[in-house]
């Protein structure tokens, strides 16, 4: 069967035919969006990942049908400034790019959650996230610093 | 004509009731039916091929099944929580802290996120984390259908490879938890690939406040036979920690049968099954406030790792 849907993507509507079995992945991608990447297919590396109502999820283990309505936040649609975007360049934390878009969004979903995370708390959330170019200590730092960036930030605003 | 007739363990037919009477009488009539949770496992075996349903019923439209009640006795979770909310919610946190625990050592965080509580125990995978602390807690499934509710003791629930107690035309409804008052509790995974892999080996360790002189030391392990597997032993509550260790290893022994697989042949992960045993013992004695650990202020994360860093030293010198 096939369902129009309402795919709300980075704020934008699009409205889509879907099959029942069409994975989220592969809808983003046919509406152009390519930061949403497939690497392994089974929920193991995170280059597929998507925010789904803030909770990060694996696109290519999730049907779009389920997602009509949903408010998705995929990493090409952040901010021209953002923050973790911007410590993630800052760090050099990336070779080929390819795995990036989903750690920055585990990142945004991390610290949402935890705003000082240790640097513990912050592999253990990464856990499922795979870089072939292994640049994991760099993405962590990235990510550390986005938590102190924006700390000094709260501190100006409250001082 | 061939070609249509075999189109339906092609790709199954997906249903979406708003009801849960709608789901039951789904379940009821159609023929190789299979109902879809939070769907990480069965879009895998769509992708390998290995799905053999007509028919999907989804249940992400169904009101109430995405409950965490307070009840007399514990906690009573609908089949559609996440994993991820198992672990992070404050109410489970603090009336089943093993649980809470293990559910946050499946997989990673976007996993959890979109697995359900009802999905990972009905898939009945042998080597599944949270049964190990949902046997050991005591916990029981709710299972329905269309001639009604039954529930069946998550420690019965695993009947054979693969294999579980829910019948044709059920489906899990909700778990209940019983509350962890008094007891103290540990658990160890141990994997040979990527720490976020499926466990090599895993297990609960749960020990009661004590009765007469003895407290029950309750194991579930984890990926160490074809199912779940669930033993107890009392032991003296003036116990140390060495006896705790070697009794409950004794009484988990015989149960370890472990299956053969890229994560190891069956003699590493009988050695390492007890390894986990020790691991999951020793940070549950060590919260007893009993003998020899009671030092107050050491916390069990602490106590666990130092004993997982000394078990493992002393595993790799006994090979
Ligand atoms: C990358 C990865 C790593 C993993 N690592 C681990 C790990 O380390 N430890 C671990 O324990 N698990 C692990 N898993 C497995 C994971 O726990 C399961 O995939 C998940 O819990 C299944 O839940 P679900 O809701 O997505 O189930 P679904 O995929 O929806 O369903 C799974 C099975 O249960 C049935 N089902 C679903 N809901 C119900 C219901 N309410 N009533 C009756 N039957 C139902 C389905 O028909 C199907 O047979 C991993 C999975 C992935 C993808
Ligand atoms: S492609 Fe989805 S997690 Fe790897
Ligand atoms: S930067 Fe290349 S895979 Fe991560």
């Amino acid at each position: 069967m096939t369902t129009d849907v309402q795919m709300t993507v980075n704020g934008a509507r699009h409205r889509v035919a879907v099959a029942d079995d069409d994975l989220l992945l592969d809808v983003l991608r046919r509406l152009g969006i390519t930061s949403v990447r497939e690497g392994c297919g089974v929920g193991a590396c995170g280059a597929c990942t998507v925010l789904a109502e803030d909770h990060s999820v694996s696109s290519c283990l999730a049907r779009a049908v389920r997602y009509d309505g949903v408010p998705l936040t995929t990493a090409d649609g952040l901010a021209e400034d953002d923050d973790v975007v911007e410590e993630f360049v800052a760090a050099g934390a990336m070779q080929c790019g390819y795995c990036i878009p989903g750690f920055v969004l585990m990142g945004h979903e991390l610290l949402a959650q935890n705003p000082a995370p240790t640097r513990e708390e912050i592999a253990a959330h990464l856990e499922g996230n795979i870089c072939r170019c292994g640049t994991y200590q760099e993405i962590c730092s990235a990510i550390e610093a986005t938590a102190r960036r924006r700390q000094a930030e709260n501190e100006r605003r409250s001082a | 004509m061939t070609a249509e007739m075999a189109a339906p363990l092609g790709a199954p037919t997906l249903h979406r009731p708003d009801t849960l009477d709608e789901v039951c009488a789904l379940l009821g009539s159609l023929d190789q039916a299979m109902v879809y949770g939070g769907g990480t496992a069965v879009q895998i075996l769509i992708k390998q091929g290995v799905l053999f349903a007509s028919d999907l019923v989804d249940l992400s439209l169904v009101p109430d099944l995405d409950g965490i009640e307070r009840t007399d006795t514990g906690l009573r979770v609908g089949a559609m929580v996440s994993l991820r909310r198992m672990e992070t919610d404050p109410v489970v946190r603090r009336i089943v802290p093993l649980a809470a625990q293990v559910y946050g050592h499946v997989a990673n965080p976007r996993v959890r996120n979109t697995a359900s509580v009802g999905g990972n125990l009905a898939h009945g995978d042998y080597r599944l984390d949270p049964p190990t602390a949902l046997m050991v807690l005591g916990a029981r499934v709710e299972l329905r259908s269309s001639a009604g509710v039954r529930h069946v003791p998550v420690r019965d629930f695993f009947v054979g490879f693969q294999e579980t107690a829910v019948a044709p035309g059920e489906l899990v409804t909700a778990v209940e938890i019983p509350a962890q008052t008094g007891s103290s509790s540990g658990f160890a995974k141990l994997s040979s690939q990527s720490v976020n892999d499926w466990p090599c080996a895993s297990a609960a360790a749960l020990v009661t406040s004590p009765v007469q002189g003895q407290r029950e030391l309750r194991l579930g392990l984890g990926a160490l036979a074809e199912v779940p597997k669930y033993v107890s032993v009392d032991v003296p509550s003036d116990a140390g920690v060495a006896d705790a260790v070697r009794l409950g290893q004794e009484a988990a022994g015989p149960v370890i049968d472990p299956i053969p697989d890229i994560r190891g042949g069956a003699d590493f992960k009988r050695r390492l099954g007890l390894v986990a045993v020790e691991d999951a013992i020793r940070a549950a004695w060590g919260s007893t406030g009993g003998t020899e650990t009671g030092a107050a202020g050491r916390s069990t994360g602490k106590e666990g790792s130092d004993a997982r860093r000394n078990s493992r030293r002393r595993w790799w010198r006994s090979r």
